[in-house]
């Protein structure tokens, strides 16, 4: 670990030695009484850093009354500790309230690492409480490491072009501050007989001021894109919003959602929420079928986790060939009818047409990659 | 009256094709054409419509290399009434720690020579670096309250600004007393094309400033590559997630669906998947 030479950093910023600093917390964003899912999985990274500083995990809960039952679920996740602050003021977020109880605890406390799961309300609140700690911050980490000299923790996220991956050392200051898009690490599995220990602190959350005045639920429409098992995903190549009717009827036979690329965004043809990729969402489902979609490497970021990758492309040259599990070369126009075709025979002769499918040999023509 | 709005914005490369340099970590913008980061049009837009409404002066602020002078020239264009452009060497290299340092004091900077300032309003995030901090991080400096995602705003009886956004399937109206720091919702405002008397008007009264950290004062451990807390240390292509990479060039389309649906329903991954969707239970 390197000494903080006093003289030599910016004359505003606290001088602190990374030595005094212990712990990886995750602070954990509410959502009508609940944790997010996307803070759970912050659980995930937290713990390999935890490991290879022989640190603790921490979780940081902070909520209205009644929220310390919620303590269980991150210990079941592997939270060693979890420090509890339950007040009225924090029943609404607001990234001032919620923010300035962070900041109180983590001078405190002083964690090594804090991490924090970037939802919109994460990315409003983790700027705030790193820069009013006077500590650096990475956004949309798709990896975390240690150094194992200087123990410093390696943010790892991709740059410019999600091609590069850019490694962020915070040598000079801590905590060490860390975002992640939701769905880029799974979630640990929930262990219920894990034990930990429980914190329960007291601080005086400021009134916030900026008051909210009205919240309504939108009208609630599909299953959002990071929740779908089954993403039909269309791009450039469906050559118009017509394209989607199509995608749709595959859809919905396999209980799928839609989304697309950035360029099918930009043209108009689907709402910006349903964007996958580096400036649009991760996704992590089951089956990802990519349609007219050309593989670029700020599109492909955002399938890292998904199980199944399959590509209906009419240029056997694009590269999402070689990033796909299955690719079919041709017109969408023509395949994705035909699939459907299938589908619905599946559908209605159930085990005969399954039988017949999967004896049936075809001989294949392959090409290599 | 009326409101003095500094809106900030962001001089950006605007390519795919940007490489880093894998000895420094740092971008190569050579050859490399810019433009102004294009979410901040929707909040220059924003800070447009406010100033036509309500009077007073709209103030484009940016920390940038000195070709970001043109884009000072084009939001002058498009309506703006002055601009400022905080440009030294020393601020290169900045994390945004140190970006929001010089802009906040860049603002009070503005405050002394203009005039109290009632809002800062800022794009949603930067295409070349997508972290959306600078408006948070704008507002811890200056300790004023703030909103993210606006889609709509308006000024209240009482000088507070009632603002609406959308986060997470909720509708959110929030009523934040001035002077506050706005970051506005990606594509939120159409911005609106420039004018020739706009045009002229860059061109010939040049009614922006270019400041250096001379002017500005700030301790230079405290800005650009020193006042960054966190550093890039290396630089590498990302991994490649092994894929089965199958593929099949049908004779017909049936033959590929039918090619397709068998690999699905040989895969334990998808099997069971495809059959309960299909078959239901
Ligand atoms: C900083 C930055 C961030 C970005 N973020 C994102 C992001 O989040 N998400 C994103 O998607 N992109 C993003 N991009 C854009 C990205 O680089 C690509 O431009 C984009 O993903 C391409 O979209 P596409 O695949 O739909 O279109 P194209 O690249 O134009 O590909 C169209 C494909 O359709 C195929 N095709 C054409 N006709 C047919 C047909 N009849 N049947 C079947 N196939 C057909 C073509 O062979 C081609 O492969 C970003 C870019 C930058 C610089
Ligand atoms: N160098 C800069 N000068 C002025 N404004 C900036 C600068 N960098 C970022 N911003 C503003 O802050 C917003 C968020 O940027 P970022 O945190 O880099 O994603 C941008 O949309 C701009 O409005």
């Amino acid at each position: 670990m390197v000494r903080v030479d006093c003289d030599k950093i910016c004359s505003i910023w606290p001088c602190e030695q990374p030595e005094e600093f212990r712990n990886v917390w995750v602070v954990a964003e509410l959502n009508d009484g609940k944790i997010v899912e996307a803070s759970l999985q912050m659980l995930t990274p937290a713990r390999q850093i935890a490991e290879k500083l022989k640190e603790k995990v921490v979780g940081v809960l902070l909520g209205p009354p009644g929220s310390s039952s919620l303590a269980r679920e991150m210990i079941a996740r592997g939270a060693e500790e979890v420090i509890i602050v339950e007040h009225e003021r924090l029943s609404r977020y607001s990234p001032e309230t919620v923010g300035s109880v962070v900041v109180e605890l983590a001078m405190k406390y002083k964690p090594s690492v804090i991490l924090f799961a970037a939802t919109a309300r994460g990315r409003e609140l983790a700027p705030y409480v790193a820069n009013t700690l006077k500590t650096g911050i990475t956004a949309d980490c798709t990896d975390f490491d240690v150094d194992p000299e200087s123990k410093d923790v390696l943010m790892i996220r991709p740059p410019f072009s999600a091609i590069m991956l850019a490694y962020i050392r915070t040598p000079f200051r801590r905590p060490q501050i860390g975002t992640a898009r939701p769905n880029v690490f799974p979630a640990p599995e929930p262990d219920y007989e894990r034990r930990g220990e429980v914190l329960i602190e007291k601080a005086e959350p400021p009134e916030p001021r900026a008051r909210l005045v009205k919240r309504a639920r939108l009208a609630l429409e599909e299953t959002p894109i990071e929740k779908a098992d089954v993403i039909v995903s269309g791009g450039k190549g469906l050559g118009g919003p017509e394209g989607f009717k199509i995608l749709e009827e595959l859809a919905s036979l396999i209980g799928g959602v839609i989304a697309g690329s950035r360029k099918a965004v930009d043209a108009g043809w689907i709402p910006q929420d349903r964007q996958v990729g580096q400036t649009g969402k991760s996704v992590k489902p089951i089956l990802y079928i990519a349609v007219g979609i050309s593989g670029s490497a700020q599109h492909m970021v955002g399938v890292r986790e998904a199980r199944r990758i399959v590509a209906i492309n009419i240029d056997e040259n694009a590269p999402i060939v070689s990033q796909a599990d299955y690719t079919v070369i041709g017109d969408y126009r023509e395949i994705i009818p035909a699939l459907v075709e299938e589908l619905k025979r599946l559908r209605e002769e159930r085990s005969r047409y399954l039988e017949e499918l999967l004896e049936g040999e075809v001989e294949e023509i392959r090409i290599t990659t | 009256m009326g409101l003095r709005i500094v809106v900030g914005f962001k001089w950006v490369p605007n390519t795919q094709a940007v490489r880093i340099d894998p000895k420094t970590g740092t971008l190569i913008r050579q050859g490399v054409p810019s433009i102004i980061n294009p979410p901040d049009l929707a909040a220059v837009e924003l800070a447009l419509r406010l100033r036509d409404r309500y009077g007073g002066e709209v103030i484009a602020a940016t920390m940038g290399p000195p070709p970001a002078v043109k884009g000072l020239e084009h939001l002058i264009s498009m309506g703006v009434d002055y601009g400022y452009m905080f440009s030294d060497r020393v601020f290169a290299g900045a994390d945004t720690l140190a970006t929001s340092y010089v802009l906040a004091n860049g603002l009070k900077l503005i405050e002394g020579e203009r005039g109290k300032v009632d809002l800062a309003i800022f794009g949603q995030e930067t295409i070349d670096s997508s972290t959306a901090h600078i408006g948070a991080q704008v507002a811890s400096w200056l300790e004023w309250p703030y909103v993210y995602y606006v889609r709509w705003a308006e000024l209240t009886e009482n000088s507070s600004i009632r603002v609406e956004r959308i986060v997470e399937g909720y509708l959110e109206e929030y009523e934040v007393p001035l002077p506050a720091v706005l970051s506005v919702a990606m594509r939120a405002f159409k911005p609106r094309d420039i004018t020739l008397k706009g045009k002229l008007r860059a061109k010939l009264e040049k009614p922006f400033k270019i400041v250096s950290n001379k002017d500005l004062g700030l301790d230079p451990r405290c800005v650009g590559l020193k006042g960054s807390p966190t550093i890039v240390a290396k630089v590498t292509y990302l991994p490649d997630i092994p894929r089965k990479r199958e593929v099949y060039k049908p004779r017909d389309p049936r033959d590929g669906a039918r090619w397709l649906l068998r690999k699905l329903l040989k895969d334990p991954e998808t099997r069971d998947l495809i059959l309960r969707q299909l078959w239901g239970g």
